[in-house]
């Protein structure tokens, strides 16, 4: 074959490997897992300086809430309510300014900070929106799994595996230890008793059950996901039969 | 052996004569397995037109200097990663010796159409447990009879308890080809051994 025409088709491999949904999936979560660390640690880095003016707010508000009430530049009521800011924290935020604890800010250090506060909440949007696309993107490819295993789970699952394909020949077992495997091998090494769960260990529904029955429970969801990973490979949506199933489980073992 | 007319090694520093600027260009043992084998005293033998199956060929750092190395000859420059291919695709367009394929070493018939000849010689970086398998698999096809391998073993990607496994490995190694050196490379890159050899 001529070099010319292995550097094409060459080139057409390279379009698409990187361009299928699995390693956007991958991709997108990779840098999502490291901005909630960013927001932060630059939250608590405006929080030195703004501290002096709106002392212990950080607790009645959300991040995201604090960050749009200080960028506001008329700090009046109705502007307030206009950024979903509830009236038990509009209460809070007239006691701290008429307690007279803090102190003005003069303008040199305010223009500063409200720079750093644009950043954190540019960085806040940006999460939303990846979230939403990763949440797009699992639900046009993989409905089951989406619905079964939560975005989260299952993008950590995908990054692990590699590919969806890949993951679809991994057992229910195999599954359920998705993230602990140091540990397993350790315990394997050292013949003492392998993990009972991996990632799977945060989804909403194991969280809620008692610590005596997250074993038994994490199990057959394992099962569950492993089915409807299997399913998605087929093209069968089947999730609201599998969901049933689950919490038949869950309420059996709460 | 006679060596490289393009291989300059002046005070300990390795250098290869750029095939598009005639300029010297300095060849990292701390980058490149193959400078370090020849630190170490191993030099590959590589003429100007010899054939190179290059397999691992990552971003291209190594792959740049052997096209140096073979003025009127092929490289063939195969990995697995498409992020490595782009680079890969973008130094080729620069070399007209390099034909990078993006493939799996493990699959040969997945490329087997595009390495139509026989080569000289067969490189392989890749740190994998089944390394050996792989490199036999490759040999078999594409290398000439009596051809030459160079072979960079990772101790550590084999067995993580267990080091002292270059013997058993070499033992493998050694129903098809005759193992001519072997050198560590020890202050350049840690826990590996490059082994040069010939098809039986």
């Amino acid at each position: 074959m001529d070099r010319n025409e292995i550097i094409e088709i060459t080139k057409q491999k390279i379009k698409e490997k990187l361009n299928n949904a699995d390693q956007k999936i991958i991709n997108l979560s990779q840098i999502i897992e490291k901005i909630p660390n960013n927001i932060n640690e630059l939250y608590e880095q405006l929080r030195v300086i703004t501290d002096q003016e709106y002392p212990t707010l950080d607790q009645a508000l959300t991040i995201k809430e604090y960050v749009s009430f200080y960028l506001l530049e008329n700090k009046s009521e109705e502007n307030i309510k206009e950024i979903n800011i509830s009236d038990k924290n509009i209460n809070e935020i007239n006691k701290i300014k008429n307690s007279k604890i803090s102190i003005d800010l003069n303008k040199d250090i305010n223009n500063i900070t409200l720079n750093l506060a644009k950043d954190i909440l540019n960085l806040i949007e940006t999460k939303e929106r990846i979230d939403l696309e990763i949440e797009k993107l699992l639900q046009e490819n993989y409905v089951n799994a989406y619905h079964i295993a939560t975005p989260q789970i299952l993008c950590k699952m995908l990054e692990i595996a590699g590919s969806f394909k890949r993951l679809s020949r991994f057992p229910a077992s195999t599954i359920q230890l998705l993230g602990s495997e140091k540990n397993f091998f350790k315990a394997l090494k050292f013949n003492k008793n392998t993990p009972k769960y991996g990632i799977i260990y945060n989804h909403p529904l194991v969280v809620s059950l008692p610590f005596k029955n997250k074993a038994k429970f994490s199990r057959t969801l394992a099962a569950k996901i492993s089915i409807a990973i299997k399913a998605d490979i087929t093209n069968n949506e089947i999730y609201p039969e599998l969901n049933e199933k689950i919490k038949i489980k869950h309420k059996e073992l709460k | 052996m006679k060596m490289n007319k393009n291989l300059i090694i002046k005070e300990k520093l390795i250098f290869t004569k750029d095939i598009n600027t005639n300029k010297n260009r300095e060849w990292n043992p701390f980058h490149s397995k193959i400078a370090a084998g020849i630190r170490k005293g191993l030099i590959p033998n590589i003429n100007q037109d010899s054939k190179i199956l290059y397999l691992g060929a990552a971003e291209g750092y190594t792959v740049s200097f052997i096209s140096d190395l073979i003025e009127n000859g092929i490289v063939y420059g195969i990995d697995i990663s498409p992020y490595s291919m782009q680079k890969l695709v973008l130094l080729s367009e620069d070399r007209k010796n390099i034909i990078p394929i993006l493939e799996d070493c493990n699959l040969v018939n997945e490329y087997k159409a595009f390495i139509e000849t026989k080569v000289d010689l067969i490189i392989q970086d890749i740190a994998q447990k089944n390394q050996i398998e792989i490199l036999k698999k490759n040999a078999n096809l594409f290398l000439k009879k009596k051809g030459e391998i160079i072979l960079s073993l990772k101790l550590s990607a084999i067995s993580q308890k267990n080091i002292n496994i270059i013997d058993r490995e070499l033992k493998d190694l050694e129903t098809d080809f005759r193992i001519i050196k072997k050198v560590r490379l020890e202050p350049f890159e840690k826990k590996h051994v490059l082994v040069f050899a010939q098809k039986k």
